[in-house]
């Protein structure tokens, strides 16, 4: 029983970071209709930023964070204004530019930090919450989860409430529809990635103190990310966040109860069936094609 | 605080990684071999120095150049009759085995590396069938390499996991209240399973029950769920079988408040794991690879020569990069030469001669040929073993254990356990 | 038509005849370099005719392990013969190809690219799963080189002639099918793929069956590759080799036959060169990626016309 409490929690704090890095690349795919493979990369880029400022340089931790939004979001607008803009309407080309983005930004982390072993951030807050003597939540974990929901928060009010937001899901729904009623679809997609990117910096940032930071962190986070974007629907965010939860309860308890391994072979072939059976997933309409 | 990385340092670590790649011959950093009447001696290092292994690889070349540099300012060494310098020329493989194939070669024929120092594993086992027929003097640190054919493949310092039953003993010994253990690990064929099979091992002779043995793969990036599992079993006491992640593991343990025993085969950077944790939580974990400014290592019976001043060399140049190869290549290094200075040759067949022909003298003391019960041939190179306690944040020796002892005394539990987790046992 | 015919003869055996003498003047480890060249040229190429109908599948560097494990436990555990198992290797990937078509052609675009890259790293992670057979992260170890005569296939001279024979083999069968009334289909199930159905082509057949083909090809790449190595590991397939196929394919011009090729021989030596800059390789690859993409979109085979267009004396001449 308490066994079972304390894998709830931790898998519900786990899913804060899967539901980060899972909306800016739904984000991005929706608007724009790219892959961006890179995206793991970004989530990286945001905790190497934490390393290098905090860790080395003594740097507090809060506006690190800001920092490392704020480089992660312009790498995302340098590659829609250079990579994505130019390979419109061609999506395996902006599939291939993110690629060699991927390595592009790999190199520059090892640059950065140098090779050897994963870096670490000791972290900022100390200490553990520890509720009815058995359920144990460290306050960097506590204040990770709470940061994520507040960003996913504002980012439900940006999309639902505001002029933009709207613009924003009237692009990813139906992008003609979308140009006839004067919207600028290059301004909409430029907002979108840098929305995206800025979710990727910030998990990132989160992440860093509670996970070993190597140049190559960025392929569990993408392999991650597309099971939730496919099972929670591609191209719906509310999806991928209801996805998130699921499959990070999913994957601690497998995890816990059986083997990690398993856990993410399941989580794979959930979504290959997925696919099969409703490619559009939990929440997802059908994309115009 | 955490290890600061000054600028310069990381520059060196990289460029060192950069120039890897190619073959660096030592020569090129110590002009002196250039202009030096000796002949040259060129030993090669077939190792990772790039990517998740890299760890385990370049802070022996590091060391091996300290040794190398060492003995060519004291005017070389003789063999033979001949006075030669000794050159270290590497290959970065990456731990990919069609690198280490190519560098492998290139070592052997163009370098003309008399022997080639590796990791072990999967790119040792790559290099095996060539190196094998051409008669290469191969050294690895994981001795579940030895195949019945592996005439030339050796394991003269390292023989993983074999030793982790001296922290084992120890405890047990020490620490009579540990009743039973929970095993956290990877579920790789050449560290992790290895480590976990000798674990158990060593656990069974102890009377210590194992409660859980939970071997993940290499995808887990969240520890939380993994440590949660274990200390559902409420063990006296955690052992870490050669795990890839220490410093998570041992982070998750001291937030979920485990005050129990931590048993570890490596603890490496554990300064970086007390910044991450607390110095009074790392306190008293039990590991197997001491610091060489350890005042037991002026013991008698150790044989690596000036232990603490190997240690200030290799942290004046490299202040961040000391882990538990540093030394290892280097003693591997040295027994080479001692045994080609017995047998007054270079030449793969008469080192092997003279290595299985003498009495041997392990790093630590003792030395006697092993394998053959387990892996089918007498290539390891088996002695006394240190067990590592952290006192007061410092790695400190407790004591020696007997390798060679518990494995005459309790071979047959070592094979069950190996074969229970499926590994190769002749 | 005729003399073309003769000229593009002519072509394919100078270049023979250069490869065959070409590890003689070599290195030891180029030698060894060389024969990985090869290999990966007949990867390139069976990947091709997989995207010939227009999906850019994710799978196929673990199809080639799938090749490279079977053939590996097939010699190994059950002593068959590398003669015997190497081909068997492409049954067995075009087997494993085709249980996957079911529900991997079910999905199109997009979702065929991710589909097929989970359907992939859910075998590889099976493969580091389940020790027996496969032996985990550490793969399979100690499997046996080829056996003919008294000719030692450890060297990598009488290797390479091998690979040589074998994957010119290869290379000839895939162009036929190419060139075949099949291959025409392939096309059209790619650019016009409302009217072939029309026409009552059904272009499910035709996608799977450029899988499984391209497939079994691929499994004797695996196999040849770790006949030589003696070891298969899980790494060697994951999908950082497969970004490579990827980008030797874009690079080199996935329109043409011969642009696949070129592709993998132009930046495998280009890499090679730059052995010195280890650690900065990926960026070097990746920035000819990005720029490739941008502005040589028909890839490195489209060069020579490209300048020749430039330099003004464009011609009506058309290439291929």
């Amino acid at each position: 029983m308490e066994l079972l409490i304390q894998s709830i929690v931790n898998g519900f704090i786990q899913s804060g970071f899967y539901a980060l890095a899972a909306v800016g690349l739904v984000l991005i795919f929706g608007v724009m209709g790219v892959v961006n493979f890179a995206h793991g990369e970004l989530v990286m880029v945001g905790a190497y930023t934490v390393w290098l400022l905090h860790a080395q340089y003594g740097v507090p931790f809060l506006p690190t964070i800001l920092i490392a939004i704020l480089l992660v979001t312009a790498i995302g607008a340098l590659m829609e204004q250079f990579l994505f803009r130019p390979m419109r309407g061609d999506p395996l080309g902006g599939l291939i530019c993110s690629i060699g983005v991927l390595f592009i930004l790999q190199v520059v982390a090892t640059v950065v930090g140098g090779d050897g072993p994963s870096k670490q951030v000791p972290p900022p807050y100390e200490g553990t919450l520890v509720l009815w003597d058995f359920l144990r939540v460290p306050y960097q974990r506590l204040f990770a989860i709470g940061v994520a929901i507040a960003a996913l928060g504002l980012l439900w009010y940006f999309l639902t409430r505001t002029r933009l937001g709207w613009a924003l899901r009237a692009v990813s729904q139906d992008r003609e529809a979308a140009s006839l009623q004067g919207i600028n679809s290059n301004r909409i997609s430029m907002i979108a990635i840098c929305v995206g990117a800025a979710m990727a910096g910030l998990a990132g940032a989160l992440m860093a103190p509670l996970t070993n930071i190597n140049p190559h962190m960025g392929h569990n986070v993408i392999i991650t990310a597309f099971i939730v974007t496919i099972v929670g629907g591609v191209g719906s965010l509310s999806g991928a966040v209801i996805a998130s939860v699921l499959y990070a309860l999913f994957h601690t308890f497998v995890t816990t109860y059986f083997n990690g391994t398993v856990a993410t072979i399941s989580g794979l072939l959930i979504m290959v069936l997925v696919l099969i059976i409703r490619p559009t997933g939990i929440m997802g309409h059908r994309v115009s094609e | 605080m955490v290890s600061k990385l000054k600028r310069s340092d990381r520059r060196q670590f990289l460029k060192r990684a950069a120039t890897g790649a190619g073959a660096v011959t030592t020569a090129s950093l110590f002009p002196h071999v250039a202009f030096s009447a000796n002949k040259t001696l060129t030993v090669g290092m077939n190792i990772p120095m790039t990517g998740d292994y890299a760890p385990w690889g370049l802070p022996g070349l590091y060391g091996c150049e300290i040794i190398a540099n060492n003995i060519n300012a004291a005017g070389g060494i003789e063999i033979g009759g001949e006075t030669y310098d000794i050159n270290v020329a590497s290959y970065d493989h990456g731990y990919d085995t069609e690198k280490a194939i190519q560098g492998f070669k290139k070592l052997a024929l163009e370098d003309e590396a008399k022997m080639v120092m590796m990791l072990g594993g999967s790119t040792v086992a790559a290099c095996l069938p060539w190196a094998m027929r051409r008669k290469v003097l191969t050294t690895t640190l994981l001795p579940s390499d030895i195949t019945p054919d592996s005439e030339y493949l050796i394991a003269t310092c390292e023989s993983h996991p074999l030793y982790n039953v001296t922290g084992v003993e120890w405890m047990a010994k020490t620490f009579p209240d540990v009743k039973t253990a929970a095993i956290v690990t990877n579920n790789d064929a050449e560290y992790g399973l290895q480590s976990a099979a000798t674990y158990k091992a060593a656990f069974e002779v102890a009377g210590i029950e194992v409660v859980d043995t939970n071997l993940h793969g290499f995808d887990v990036t969240d520890f939380a769920p993994i440590v949660s599992s274990i200390l559902a079993k409420n063990p006296d006491c955690v052992c870490m079988a050669t795990s890839f992640y220490v410093t998570p593991i041992m982070e998750q343990l001291f937030h979920q408040g485990y005050q129990g025993k931590i048993i570890s085969c490596t603890l490496d950077y554990y300064q970086e794991i007390i910044a991450k944790t607390s110095e009074e939580f790392v306190n008293g974990t039990i590991y197997q690879f001491p610091d060489f400014d350890d005042p037991a290592l002026t013991e008698e019976g150790v044989t690596f020569p000036d232990p603490a001043g190997f240690d200030a060399a290799f942290r004046k140049d490299h202040p961040n990069d000391w882990s538990a190869v540093a030394w290892e290549y280097p003693a591997i290094l040295l027994n080479w030469i001692e045994n080609a200075k017995a047998a007054g040759s270079v030449e793969t067949e008469d080192v092997m001669a003279a290595m299985k022909g003498n009495q041997q003298q392990f790093v630590f003391g003792g030395g006697n040929w092993w394998g053959s019960q387990l892996w089918g041939l007498d290539n390891a190179l088996i002695g006394r073993w240190p067990v590592v306690v952290i006192e007061n944040g410092r790695a400190r020796i407790q004591e020696y254990g007997d390798v060679a002892a518990w494995l005459a005394a309790n071979k047959d539990v070592l094979v069950k356990h190996m074969q229970e987790l499926g590994l190769r046992t002749v | 038509m005729n003399r073309s015919a003769l000229t593009h003869f002519a072509g394919i055996v100078i270049v023979l005849v250069i490869l065959a003498v070409l590890p003689h003047f070599l290195r030891y480890h180029h030698q060894d370099f060389l024969i990985f060249l090869v290999i990966n040229i007949l990867v390139v190429s069976s990947y091709r005719l997989v995207t010939l109908t227009g999906e850019w599948s994710l799978i196929h560097a673990v199809m080639m392990g799938v090749g490279a494990y079977g053939s590996a436990i097939l010699s190994k555990q059950f002593n068959v013969s590398f003669w015997l198992s190497m081909p068997l290797a492409g049954v067995v990937a075009g087997s494993v190809a085709a249980l996957l078509c079911y529900p991997l052609f079910r999905m199109t675009q997009f979702y065929f690219l991710i589909g097929s890259f989970a359907a992939g790293e859910a075998i590889r992670l099976s493969w580091i799963h389940f020790i027996k057979p496969f032996g985990g992260t550490s793969g399979v170890s100690g499997i046996p080189s080829p056996e003919l005569g008294n000719i030692d296939f450890l060297e990598p001279i009488p290797y390479f002639y091998l690979v040589l024979i074998i994957v010119t083999l290869c290379l000839f069968l895939l162009y036929r099918v190419e060139k075949s009334r099949v291959g025409l289909t392939l096309h059209a199930v790619h650019w016009k793929a409302p009217l072939a159905e029309s026409v009552g082509v059904n272009t499910w057949n035709y996608r799977s069956l450029a899988f499984i083909t391209g497939s079994v090809f691929v499994g004797i790449a695996g196999a040849l590759k770790v006949h030589y190595i003696g070891t298969v590991t899980p790494k060697q397939f994951d999908i950082g080799f497969m970004v490579f196929i990827l980008i030797w394919v874009i690079v080199g011009g996935y329109r043409t036959f011969y642009g696949a090729i070129i592709g993998a021989i132009v930046l495998s030596i280009l890499d090679e060169a730059f052995r010195e800059f280890d650690e900065l390789r990926p960026a070097i690859y990746g920035a000819i990626l990005v720029f490739a993409i941008l502005f040589l979109p028909a890839g490195l085979e489209s060069l020579p016309q490209r300048l020749r267009e430039k330099f003004g004396r464009s011609g009506a001449k058309e290439a291929g």
